[in-house]
């Protein structure tokens, strides 16, 4: 019988050399014929190795070790390898597969290595399911509508990063839009009603044709000429104006 | 005439009351002088009080900024006592001709009280409304002082509960194990700062007070246990003079923004990156700043919350003198700066 080969994928370069090192003690006849520093590349790893095992870090830049495990697919065993989390240990221990904590406990690793061994032979089980289910637990925020978090302004020759808690408003100027924190003023070309619709709606209202404003910067709202409203604010003295359409927004307050 | 509605703000059932109060009061007391009866006045008081109370009301919701509203307001009371008594003629059904011509004398009377009475009711409620106002802005004051204080508390809180992240404890006391079998001196080194790092992260350990050069300290401690973590992938520099070593500087923020450097700059690229860390005294400003050529800041990426409570923190220690400002750096990655004013205390 030609012996079982194995890759060892982790960003870690002494954390790979140490799983390779207390492999060879506790499994001496697995060779391990690869390492890989992310999970790029695999389907190439996999033709030009075959190997029958992957043991993948979960966190590894580029492609991680889910995505990793789900481009392996059925065509090899595969042995999740995290530090600490709390919720990957859980569904590991749900979905009954191979994993192993860092630092490495040698007794552990060797029950581990026993149970592939028993295992090896037979076709490696299909891990798609407890794949979509650790990206859920490990990103929860993947999959849901993504809000913009950040506005990039230029401010002479540099770009600023701007997070969007700390805009009190956009006003339209013309060609550009006015983006108004507590201690600055920049331009941006995006339009508002591009913005509108990257914002997080439940943050930031449209209160005129030409305003979005954070909610959480309020300071008043009080009624002003004709059907419109007026808006004052924490940290700006100036006032912005709801006009009619959007009056309802605040009916209730 | 829905549109103008609101010129007639305030006109409430209770102030129709004061008013007429008022002109009773002010009839009974000035009754004596005159010859009409008690009935006759109440009935000019009333003309001119309710007439200069519309006005009043109206000088005072009118939307001007060149007349201040006090004088509008007084205005209102002498054409107000003006009409009144006009009213009051029309409504006794005299000639108001005849009124003015052989009666000029009582027509002044009556106006000239429907003025003195309307002004000092109108100097008693321009003081009240005076206080009122004095009292909301304290009120407002007051509550933004509080908001500073909670905000302050809860950004304090919040570093308090930060965690050490386990994942990087477990990952580094990893290496370390590895190390004792295959580097020992090594393994002595990044053990020593992993000791170094927690000692100034523990919540329980941190310093009230602190300066500069014990913050880059930890950061240089941290970003060593990342040098030997990361391999070839990460490099990293600390150019800071000594001379601003001594510096006051507010705890666990320089950290912040290297742990920001390291874990969404150059941990999710896959090329390799550096950091440098630098620090400039200008004018009475200690700027301090971590740049990175990582990844960079994606639009849509989170990941605010230790900036947050680096922005709240500067906000309550050091108002509007302090600031902390993130940028782009060219081709690719993260300028991310703290500037603090020198010479108070962190």
């Amino acid at each position: 019988m030609s012996a079982i080969t194995a890759v060892i994928a982790d960003d870690e370069p002494l954390l790979r050399a140490q799983l390779r090192s207390r492999l060879a003690r506790v499994w001496p006849e697995l060779e391990v014929v690869h390492e890989m520093e992310n999970g790029r590349d695999i389907g190439q790893v996999l033709d030009r190795h075959g190997p029958q095992l992957f043991f993948l870090d979960i966190h590894m830049p580029g492609v991680n070790g889910l995505e990793a495990a789900r481009a392996i697919g059925e065509r090899a065993h595969v042995v999740f390898v995290t530090a600490f989390d709390q919720y990957a240990v859980e569904a590991f221990e749900q979905g009954a597969i191979d994993y192993v904590l860092k630092p490495f406990n040698e007794e552990r690793l060797a029950l581990t290595c026993a149970r592939l061994k028993e295992r090896i032979g037979e076709r490696p089980p299909s891990l798609d399911e407890l794949v979509e289910r650790l990206a859920a637990r490990i990103a929860p925020q993947a999959g849901g509508v993504e809000h913009l978090r950040w506005i990039k302004a230029s401010v002479g020759s540099n770009v600023r990063l701007i997070p969007v808690e700390e805009v009190i408003f956009f006003q339209s100027d013309e060609k550009y839009t006015r983006v108004v924190t507590c201690e600055a003023e920049v331009l941006i070309r995006k339009p508002i009603r591009e913005l509108l619709e990257e914002l997080d709606p439940a943050r930031f209202w449209q209160v005129h044709r030409a305003t979005i404003v954070n909610v959480d910067c309020i300071a008043s709202v009080r009624r002003g000429l004709k059907d419109q409203a007026e808006i004052s604010l924490r940290d700006r003295a100036e006032t912005l104006v709801v006009s009619r359409a959007f009056t309802h927004r605040f009916k209730q307050m | 005439m829905k549109s103008y509605a609101y010129l007639f703000e305030g006109l409430t059932v209770q102030r129709v009351l004061v008013v007429t109060a008022v002109c009773a009061a002010a009839t009974a007391s000035v009754v004596w002088l005159f010859l009409n009866t008690y009935r006759d006045l109440l009935v000019s008081a009333l003309c001119v009080g309710y007439a200069s109370m519309v006005l009043f009301t109206m000088a005072g919701n009118i939307r001007q900024g060149r007349v201040p509203r006090e004088v509008m307001q007084v205005g209102a009371i002498v054409i107000g006592s003006f009409v009144g008594t006009i009213v009051a003629g029309l409504v006794k059904g005299r000639d108001v001709r005849q009124m003015f011509a052989e009666r000029l004398f009582g027509v002044l009377i009556t106006m000239g009280l429907g003025i003195g009475f309307g002004c000092v009711v109108v100097a008693a409620y321009i003081l009240r409304e005076k206080h009122a106002r004095d009292q909301a802005l304290h009120h407002a004051a007051e509550s933004e002082r509080h908001q500073l204080a909670k905000n302050l508390l809860e950004a304090k809180l919040a570093l308090m509960q930060a965690q050490i992240e386990p994942h990087f404890l477990f990952n580094t006391l990893a290496n370390v194990q590895h190390l004792v079998e295959t580097n020992p001196p090594e393994a002595s080194r990044m053990l020593e700062s992993l000791i170094q790092y927690l000692r100034a992260a523990m919540p329980q350990m941190r310093e009230a007070y602190t300066n500069l050069g014990r913050e880059l300290d930890m950061s240089r401690a941290f970003l060593d246990i990342h040098r030997v973590r990361m391999g070839t992938r990460l490099a990293y520099a600390i150019d800071v003079p000594d001379a601003l070593k001594g510096r006051a500087f507010p705890p666990m923020m320089l950290i912040t923004l290297v742990e920001n450097a390291v874990k969404h700059g150059i941990d999710p690229s896959c090329e390799a990156g550096s950091i440098t860390i630098r620090a400039a005294e200008d004018e009475g400003k200690l700027r301090v700043w971590v740049e990175d050529t990582g990844e960079g800041i994606k639009p849509k990426q989170g990941g605010g919350v230790g900036l947050a409570n680096i922005r709240e923190r500067l906000k309550a220690l050091y108002g509007v003198s302090a600031k902390l400002v993130i940028e782009e750096r060219a081709p690719h990655g993260v300028v991310a700066s703290i500037e603090v004013p020198t010479g108070s205390a962190a």
